[in-house]
């Protein structure tokens, strides 16, 4: 099962070598780091800080997850850089998901309003330790901003916990239909 | 929401204060905002400024432009210890070992010098925002956010070090949202000295916020030293006059000049530096300062340059930097976010002349690459040591790195 996922992902990724280390995401992360399961998050074209602070908060046991938890256990800072560096590269790709008109209209004065953009990126792509947004799965962009609305999710110094107690949950559906279905060009 | 009124009639709880104040400034929103854009006004809502997070599983220095560091003719800057993630505070141990603090993160590192390379041993874990570490007669104490502890006897069992004592506990009773890790040092009084910060940004303080105070480690007592002190994340005595001098910050979201970061002086225990109500002496809070007047108040003795984030200071008391470097003072300014054109981001040296005018000047410089980019930086000094044969260390946490800068064929 492994090695015919390998020899998928051989084909799907970047033609710079895939580190040994990174095999063992695609399961769940999908090839390349673009995930083809609606509740695991796409890791492709995230700035490397970001990941890499990620796997750090599950490794420090700030952020906890039944699989990641244990995965992220292992790693050292060095081998957290590698992957973040080897994922940061790879090309995301164009979203599936679909974005209802009315929230593709909504969506943006709503990223607005409450400062997505202002961490995010102008294009919700991210930046420095903060991720991508844009073309991320869907029901992953739901569940962290439920949990963070929830204050069930770490964040390192409070930011999304506190910019998600100002949305409604009509706000939270409307900004992961219209995130998960932006464009990452 | 009575409590929550009451409250703001009183100003008597920081955290609930940081809530009501947030809602007031952000129209739109009725939640807090995070600590950072407490007191941010309506028109600066759309401000797209905000603070760096550090790497936190640190850089390798082979990947970053060492070459654009500076220091002044004659010295030499050079990688000391890597692979030391936020490193943050740094105390010396008799013996020459390197204590390490994390202020994110929750461990303290002790980093052994064999010669050629250093050793990086994780001595501590599992703390709750240890960023202040001090090293005393064979004693290493550690400033946790609610206490203090100590380490006895520790230089001897670096690899498997005593649990700690605890020196005094309760320092964070209401767990505050901002500015509750703390800077340590033994005064030459015996004494543990450590600050509390402001809860929030503009804020009133509760009595023992916005201080800086000193316990004594045999007895548990504490004594207030300072009061008006925004945050002061670095302090150190003349070796002359024995007087404390400290840095501090100024607040955010009042404007890109204003106020300044400061260098203090304490020439009276209990003086007060003149927070909330007025700032780098001379300007009146717009909210705070309402019908109080900056005269009432002690200034500071330098201005260090608006949001630069001035942090670790020594008195430079070694042997191997030019005589006129003696009893200079040396700040690691960890530099700007609240500012679109962003500065610090270096060390700076402080001097005074025969009529005690001050002079700052840098030091190391060349973090800083481009002050309109986002980040602007790509290293952050945090605080700086004096080693014995005189050379000074710097720690920068954003990369987890410790520099070393010397004089001389050294």
């Amino acid at each position: 099962m492994a090695a015919a996922l390998c020899f998928f992902a051989a084909d799907a990724v970047s033609a710079d070598e895939v580190p040994r280390k990174a095999e063992p995401c695609f399961v769940c992360h999908g090839p390349g780091g673009n995930s083809t399961i609606p509740t695991n998050p796409s890791l492709a074209g995230h700035p490397a800080q970001a990941i890499a602070m990620q796997l750090y908060q599950f490794r420090e046991g700030n952020r906890k997850d039944p699989q990641m938890s244990p995965m992220a256990s292992t790693l050292s800072n060095a081998e957290m850089n590698e992957l973040a560096a080897y994922f940061s590269r790879q090309k995301p790709a164009a979203p599936s998901h679909k974005t209802a008109p009315e929230n593709a209209t909504a969506g943006p004065k709503l990223a607005q309003q409450f400062n997505c953009v202002q961490c995010h990126g102008p294009r919700l792509l991210g930046q420095q330790h903060i991720p991508r947004l844009a073309g991320q799965q869907h029901e992953y962009l739901l569940a962290q901003l439920r949990k963070f609305k929830a204050q069930t999710r770490a964040d390192l110094d409070g930011n999304m916990t506190s910019a998600a107690q100002a949305l409604t949950n009509r706000d939270v559906e409307v900004l992961a239909d219209y995130l998960a279905g932006l464009s990452v060009q | 929401m009575l409590t929550s009124f009451r409250t703001f009639a009183s100003r008597a709880v920081p955290a609930l204060v940081c809530l009501l104040t947030a809602a007031a400034a952000l129209a739109q929103a009725p939640a807090a905002p995070p600590p950072w854009k407490q007191g941010i006004s309506a028109d600066q809502a759309n401000s797209t400024l905000h603070p760096f997070a550090p790497h936190m599983t640190g850089r390798s220095s082979k990947d970053l432009p060492l070459d654009k560091l500076k220091v002044p003719a004659g010295f030499k800057v050079e990688v000391w210890a890597e692979g030391v993630p936020e490193a943050r505070s740094l105390a010396l141990g008799d013996k020459g070992t390197v204590f390490v603090s994390n202020r994110l993160a929750k461990n303290v590192y002790a980093v052994v010098d064999k010669g050629g390379t250093r050793e990086v041993k994780t001595l501590l874990k599992g703390l709750n925002s240890p960023n202040g570490v001090a090293f005393s007669k064979g004693t290493l104490y550690v400033a946790e956010r609610n206490r203090i502890s100590r380490y006895d006897g520790i230089e001897a069992s670096l690899d498997n070090p005593p649990e700690g004592k605890v020196v005094i506990d309760g320092l964070d009773p209401q767990n505050q949202p901002g500015h509750f890790w703390k800077f340590l040092a033994m005064g030459p009084d015996g004494k543990l000295y450590y600050n509390v910060g402001a809860p929030g940004n503009i804020v009133m303080p509760g009595y023992f916020q916005a201080t800086i105070s000193r316990v004594d480690p045999k007895s548990g007592v504490v004594e207030t030293v300072a009061q008006g002190v925004r945050n002061s994340v670095g302090f150190d005595w003349n070796p002359q006059s024995k007087q404390l001098w400290f840095t501090e910050h100024g607040r955010d979201w009042l404007s890109e000049d204003s106020p300044s970061d400061e260098l203090n002086v304490v020439k009276t225990k209990g003086q007060h530096f003149g927070y909330p109500f007025c700032h780098q002496g001379d300007t009146l809070d717009p909210e705070f300062g309402k019908n109080r007047d900056c005269k009432e108040f002690t200034p500071p003795v330098v201005k260090l340059g608006a949001h630069v984030a001035p942090l670790g200071m020594r008195f430079y008391n070694g042997k191997m930097f030019p005589a006129e470097y003696r009893n200079n003072i040396f700040i690691a300014r960890h530099g700007s976010w609240n500012r679109t054109a962003k500065q610090g981001y270096d060390v700076v040296r402080v001097s005074f002349d025969a009529g005690g005018k001050p002079k700052m000047q840098p030091f190391l410089t060349g973090f800083l690459q481009d002050e309109k980019a986002d980040p602007p930086m790509w290293g952050r000094p945090v605080d700086v040591l004096v080693m014995k044969d005189g050379a000074m260390l710097v720690s920068d946490d954003y990369n987890g790195i410790i520099y070393r800068i010397s004089y001389g064929k050294k």
